[in-house]
């Protein structure tokens, strides 16, 4: 948008009427009001002031900090000389798969890089969650630029790849129902902050801005980001896998279970705030809302479901791959959902039992994931876990 | 002291007594759901009908009430378990 059209509809928007001024809830970067932080709920409490980690609503959070610090990967650690020689050998069916799919990763976590900053730290009322969704976001940063590393390394032109991102129908169809969400959270949040509470005529469009609204839109957001984590990124890792089952395409299939084990965490954050809300003991109103949005909850699982069917059907419309086509690709979308939902309370909406590929455990096991040839990275490995209490006696046995 | 854990609609074994469940299911070849195996996924998660366990390493998963993370408990009693989907044995 030109910059004078901007400002005409910011000079639009102030003219909006009914601001009472004990009504606006203006965001603050730092709170200057004295609270208990620990009695604050997860989201639309106090705004957060001092970034303290001594005590802990929810230590869970603190948890999932420390466990993706410990995850931190570099993409360039993961050579890729042999995935170049490997792609020009693919077929062109397979290429297609190939590179479609990495560009829906690129999309997923081009949104996922910006959008929990964006959507959910203007509401967020606890150190340590805002601080999770600090480090979870810039984690899906890592994710982005290792995509930039596997396209400078197996195509020339890299920047055709990334141009038919935003062209592309088949992706473009799918980013408005994972965006919708939190685009609509962020409009809503934006008002909010302007105006506060109340009906207001805004670019004389009359709105309604309510917390309890805001609530269910949050909600709303963070099903479709469990669904965005939990669901549509494994048809992806599927696929990658399959290409590494057959031994090609193996640093790919490296970086991905870098990012599979990192998604793993996204999403089991995720779930403890869906749960904790669905509980209601951090926030009453939450919990009703989680009861009367459970319908439309469980669609968007379903929807999703459905779109990422519609994908395979794209990703294999010149022909399959060896261990994977349309058809066990859609059961297992169907199988992934099913273990979803029932993660976070809802009954499984198809009729699947079994894992229709069994492989892909291994793959995303990841105890050991080897990122330079020379060094094994144990997932658990913590900077300065080594016990320093030492005693006198510990030196009882030697003598000078 | 060993404990038998038993699969509904399975059958009943006793585990080796340093295994985890999720160990001990997959050497009795029962298909099981993994990813993480340290506690931070929730893919293993099966239904605890009946029975205690204890956690080995404190798991970062949501554990809702009734469910027990497999890759990373042990048995402290017999136990009852109910795999998501079923018992199924793991083809040779």
């Amino acid at each position: 948008m030109p910059l004078n059209q901007r400002s005409d509809r910011c000079q639009q928007a102030n003219t909006a009427q009914t601001i009472p001024a004990e009504q606006t809830m203006t965001y603050t970067t730092f709170n200057q009001a004295q609270f208990d932080a620990i009695k604050e709920p997860m989201f639309f409490g106090q705004n957060v002031n001092v970034s303290r980690y001594d005590i802990q609503r929810y230590p869970v959070f603190e948890k999932l900090i420390e466990k993706q610090l410990s995850f931190f990967w570099r993409p360039e650690e993961v050579d890729l000389t042999t995935d170049r020689r490997d792609f020009i050998a693919l077929p062109e069916h397979e290429k297609h798969i190939f590179l479609s799919n990495l560009k829906y990763q690129i999309l997923l976590d081009s949104v996922q890089g910006r959008s929990p900053n964006v959507a959910l730290l203007p509401v967020v009322s606890l150190p340590e969650l805002e601080t999770w969704i600090e480090t979870w976001a810039f984690s899906e940063t890592i994710h982005s630029r290792s995509y930039t590393h596997i396209i400078r390394n197996i195509v020339t032109e890299p920047a055709q790849v990334f141009d038919d991102i935003v062209t592309n129908e088949a992706i473009t169809k799918r980013a408005r129902d994972i965006t919708r969400y939190y685009d609509d959270l962020i409009a809503g949040v934006s008002l909010y902050h302007q105006f506060g509470e109340g009906r207001h005529t805004v670019n004389s469009e009359e709105v309604e801005i309510s917390i309890t609204d805001l609530k269910r839109k949050l909600y709303l957001t963070l099903v479709s980001v469990n669904v965005l984590e939990a669901i549509r990124f494994y048809v992806s890792f599927a696929c990658s896998f399959a290409f590494a089952e057959r031994s090609t395409m193996e640093g790919n299939a490296k970086i991905i279970k870098l990012i599979a084990r990192d998604e793993a965490l996204h999403l089991t954050g995720t779930q403890h705030m869906l749960q904790l809300m669905a509980e209601g003991k951090d926030d009453p109103e939450m919990a009703v809302i989680a009861r009367e949005l459970q319908d439309q909850a469980r669609q968007i699982f379903i929807d999703a479901a459905e779109q990422e069917k519609d994908w395979a059907d794209y990703l294999f419309r010149d022909g399959s791959m060896i261990g994977l086509n349309r058809d066990i690709l859609g059961q297992y979308v169907e199988y992934i959902t099913n273990q979803r939902m029932n993660a976070i309370g809802f009954e499984p909406a198809f009729a699947i039992k079994q894992n229709p590929l069994p492989w892909m455990n291994s793959w995303l096991n990841s105890d050991n994931v080897q990122v330079a040839p020379q060094e094994v990275e144990v997932s658990s490995y913590l900077v300065g876990q080594i016990d320093s209490a030492v005693e006198s006696e510990d030196f009882s046995n030697f003598s000078l | 002291m060993a404990h038998i854990i038993k699969i509904l609609d399975g059958f009943s074994f006793i585990p080796r007594a340093e295994l985890t469940v999720l160990e001990a299911l997959e050497q009795q070849n029962v298909v099981m759901e993994y990813q993480c195996r340290e506690g931070f996924c929730s893919s293993c998660q099966v239904n605890l009908v009946d029975g205690e366990v204890t956690y080995t390493t404190e798991p970062i998963a949501f554990i809702p009430e009734g469910k027990i993370l497999t890759c990373c408990c042990q048995p402290d009693s017999d136990l009852i378990i109910e795999i998501p989907g079923g018992c199924t044995i793991k083809k040779p």
